[in-house]
């Protein structure tokens, strides 16, 4: 991906949430959500991002729309998200919060939960309303018709509008948020595991309507999920991220395909579909449960659960490093084996 | 799935409206009391020792009326209708005169023609009189109708316990939600400043300032609001501080939603469930609160009619029954019926009916 083509770039991005105790409420640790990430989403790119729960992908998502601060005001972030709008650079990891509303319509997130995502008090045409009566100086009659066009963008008819949240199925109000974030013409929509809640089949709709709404609109997304076959349909690259750290990033079918740190191969082995290509591997279990963010291991966070560890993976953390052709892996007994 | 379109969509307040109505027990009660409250407000019309239309000489006075109406004068002392009496008309007697003697003159008397204020330097007020079909529940110690005062002590009470519950629910709406939304320094500052609060023995201090204060309606509200605003203040801080957590209040903030429109438009009116089934019986603990003042003399004034006096009144007199009687069970039917209110509400609110809007 050229530099030039390149919408937002994450470097060294670190979240820490401090944890208070004792008499005086004093900083006594902090949890390591993320830590150390550095990543790239060109315009009309699709990345997808993968790990365990708790790995930290809803963090970099919600800190690249930076509204940490609202649910956690003592959050603590470190590094650039910088954003290439037309030709300014923002970086929205330290520009205060109220600096961002004009930057706000252009980077836009579809939420995990899509029964807490929709205010139930609101009908559909005032939550799609919503976002252009802040954003764009409209008539009602221009805001009526621009609710219906949505509508028609995202697969609901328009007598739906009138209607609550609670009278529509997970799958379509998963369509009401999409209709949502893309009023205002966004360019980054990050998808915070956006079908997770939904039945198989209805999961396949939401990804192909947001693939016809991405050639549509020209839209970059960061799409978060734990499952790697549907990541792998939709994304271009794969980020893979272990406890707050990316171990393994690259071209989609490559990382798919070709896994080469330990934690991305126990993933594959865990996808239950069964896949010709891959049908020799042996399947990787892994041990024991995921350490906490808030005490991680030294070196190599994954070393307590892989299988290939040695005694020096205790030492430095691993680097990211390129294998060849952008195949990024932070493991070098991985690297060495070669 | 069967084709709804022509299903209107109710939004979740009308539903649990809906929900409301079926409840039949609550929803009378919440009718009848509507009602009573209401016309309560007109009880200077139907019940009053003024007139309510006086024609003397030609002109007409509508004493009764202007009762209604404050800052206009009701006061006509007797002399302005030929009367001999001290002070005031005493219209009852009026009418008797004019009528014995077949004056021009005449006067309508308002449906029960007594006041909850006077005593027995009024002509033909006795002490203790049992219930009769002149005073329907007899009258107390000082010769007031018993019915009377508990008709007037009924407004009083209900506008007491909605005042103070109102503005308990401005204070604790407005100080809990910031301290919810906002966090940080606010929410350690007024959490401090509340568990100070809450420890204080409130009893205490209540009698103690309307000893030293002249109590009154306002100055009342006032200290039991210093009381009271603390349970609400929690309960909303509590909810706001799981409110913003929500997924919607994180969208509504990436679309660049100020905090004033985040606040009033998704926030409050998601965390009004809780304060709106609790409204009720917060009503019930103002009525509550002011019968124990009045009972223990700390209370409004008197002659203010009061159930908590009246009831400590009879109380003294046990053997005169109706005096304990009468304050008992108009307290208990009205405690009573918002009870029934309180538990239709709660039952329409309830998230469990309809737990997918949660
Ligand atoms: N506001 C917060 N305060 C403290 N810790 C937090 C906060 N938000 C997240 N965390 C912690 O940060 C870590 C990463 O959480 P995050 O929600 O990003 O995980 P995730 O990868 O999205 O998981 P899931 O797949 O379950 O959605 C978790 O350990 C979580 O407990
Ligand atoms: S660095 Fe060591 S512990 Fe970490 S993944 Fe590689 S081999 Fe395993
Ligand atoms: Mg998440």
């Amino acid at each position: 991906m050229s530099q030039h083509n390149t919408l937002v770039d994450v470097k060294n991005l670190h979240v820490h949430f401090p944890v208070f105790g004792g008499v005086f409420s004093k900083k006594v640790a902090s949890v390591k959500a993320v830590d150390g990430v550095s990543f790239s989403i060109g315009k009309n790119e699709t990345v997808g991002m993968v790990g365990e729960s708790g790995c930290g992908k809803t963090t970099v998502g919600r800190a690249m729309i930076n509204i940490l601060y609202h649910v956690a005001p003592d959050v603590e972030i470190s590094g650039n998200i910088n954003y290439r709008f037309e030709n300014s650079i923002v970086d929205f990891a330290s520009l205060h919060p109220k600096k961002m509303q004009q930057y706000r319509s252009k980077v836009q997130m579809i939420f995990q939960d899509p029964y807490a995502s929709l205010n139930p008090r609101m009908t559909v045409a005032q939550i799609i309303s919503e976002p252009l009566q802040i954003h764009k100086n409209m008539s009602s009659k221009d805001m009526e018709d621009r609710v219906a066009w949505l509508l028609d963008k995202v697969g609901l008819r328009l007598e739906q509008a009138k209607r609550f949240p609670h009278e529509f199925s997970g799958g379509q109000r998963q369509r009401i948020g999409i209709a949502r974030t893309l009023a205002t013409n966004p360019e980054l929509i990050i998808c915070d595991e956006p079908v997770s809640a939904l039945d198989v089949s209805i999961q396949a709709q939401v990804i192909n309507l947001m693939m016809d709404l991405q050639d549509e609109f020209n839209l970059s997304y960061l799409f978060i999920a734990h499952d790697l076959s549907v990541v792998e349909h939709i994304s271009d690259k794969i980020i893979v991220m272990y406890l707050g750290n990316i171990v393994e990033m690259g071209d989609s079918s490559e990382v798919y395909h070709h896994p080469r740190h330990p934690y991305s191969r126990s993933l594959l082995s865990a996808v239950p579909l069964p896949d010709p290509t891959r049908k020799n591997k042996t399947r990787v279990v892994l041990q024991g449960d995921i350490p906490t963010p808030m005490n991680k291991p030294s070196g190599c966070a994954f070393r307590t659960r892989c299988p290939i560890a040695k005694p020096e993976c205790a030492g430095d953390i691993p680097s990211l490093v390129d294998t060849g052709s952008e195949h990024w892996v932070a493991c070098p007994v991985v690297r060495e084996a070669n | 799935m069967a084709d709804n379109n022509n299903q209107i969509s109710l939004s979740i307040f009308k539903k649990r409206w809906l929900k409301f109505k079926t409840m039949k027990r609550g929803y009378y009660s919440f009718v009848i009391l509507l009602w009573m409250y209401g016309l309560s407000f007109l009880l200077p019309l139907f019940i009053n020792n003024r007139a309510l239309i006086v024609n003397f000489e030609d002109t007409y006075y509508f004493p009764a009326v202007a009762d209604l109406i404050p800052g206009v004068n009701a006061y006509y002392a007797g002399e302005e209708f030929n009367q001999d009496v001290p002070g005031e008309a005493k219209y009852r007697l009026l009418k008797e005169d004019w009528e014995t003697s077949d004056s021009e003159n005449w006067l309508i008397m308002p449906f029960y023609p007594f006041s909850p204020y006077e005593d027995i330097t009024t002509k033909g007020n006795k002490m203790y009189d049992p219930p009769s079909s002149t005073h329907w529940l007899g009258t107390d110690d000082t010769g007031r109708d018993v019915f009377a005062r508990l008709c007037y002590a009924f407004n009083i009470s209900i506008s007491f316990a909605l005042v103070l519950t109102v503005l308990n629910y401005v204070i604790g709406v407005s100080i809990g939600g910031a301290m919810g939304y906002f966090g940080g320094i606010f929410d350690l500052f007024f959490q401090r400043i509340l568990e100070i609060w809450s420890s204080l023995p409130m009893l205490f201090v209540v009698i103690i300032m309307s000893s030293i204060l002249k109590p009154s309606f306002l100055l009342l509200i006032f200290i039991y609001t210093l009381v009271n605003w603390i349970m609400l203040t929690y309960l909303m801080r509590a909810e706001f501080y799981r409110e913003k957590t929500k997924d919607y209040v994180s969208a509504a903030l990436s679309m660049g939603q100020t905090n004033s429109k985040i606040i009033f438009k998704h926030i409050l009116p998601n965390s009004l469930v809780p304060v709106i089934t609790y409204f009720p019986f917060s009503v019930v603990g103002g009525i509550m609160a002011l019968v124990g003042l009045d009972y223990l003399g700390f209370g409004l004034p008197p002659p203010t009619p009061s159930w908590g006096q009246m009831l400590g009144v009879g109380l003294q007199n046990i053997t005169k029954w109706w005096m304990v009687f009468s304050p008992v069970t108009a307290e208990f039917l009205t405690l009573l019926s918002i009870v029934f209110i309180g538990e239709a509400v709660r039952e329409a609110f309830d998230p469990k009916v309809y737990s997918r809007l949660r």
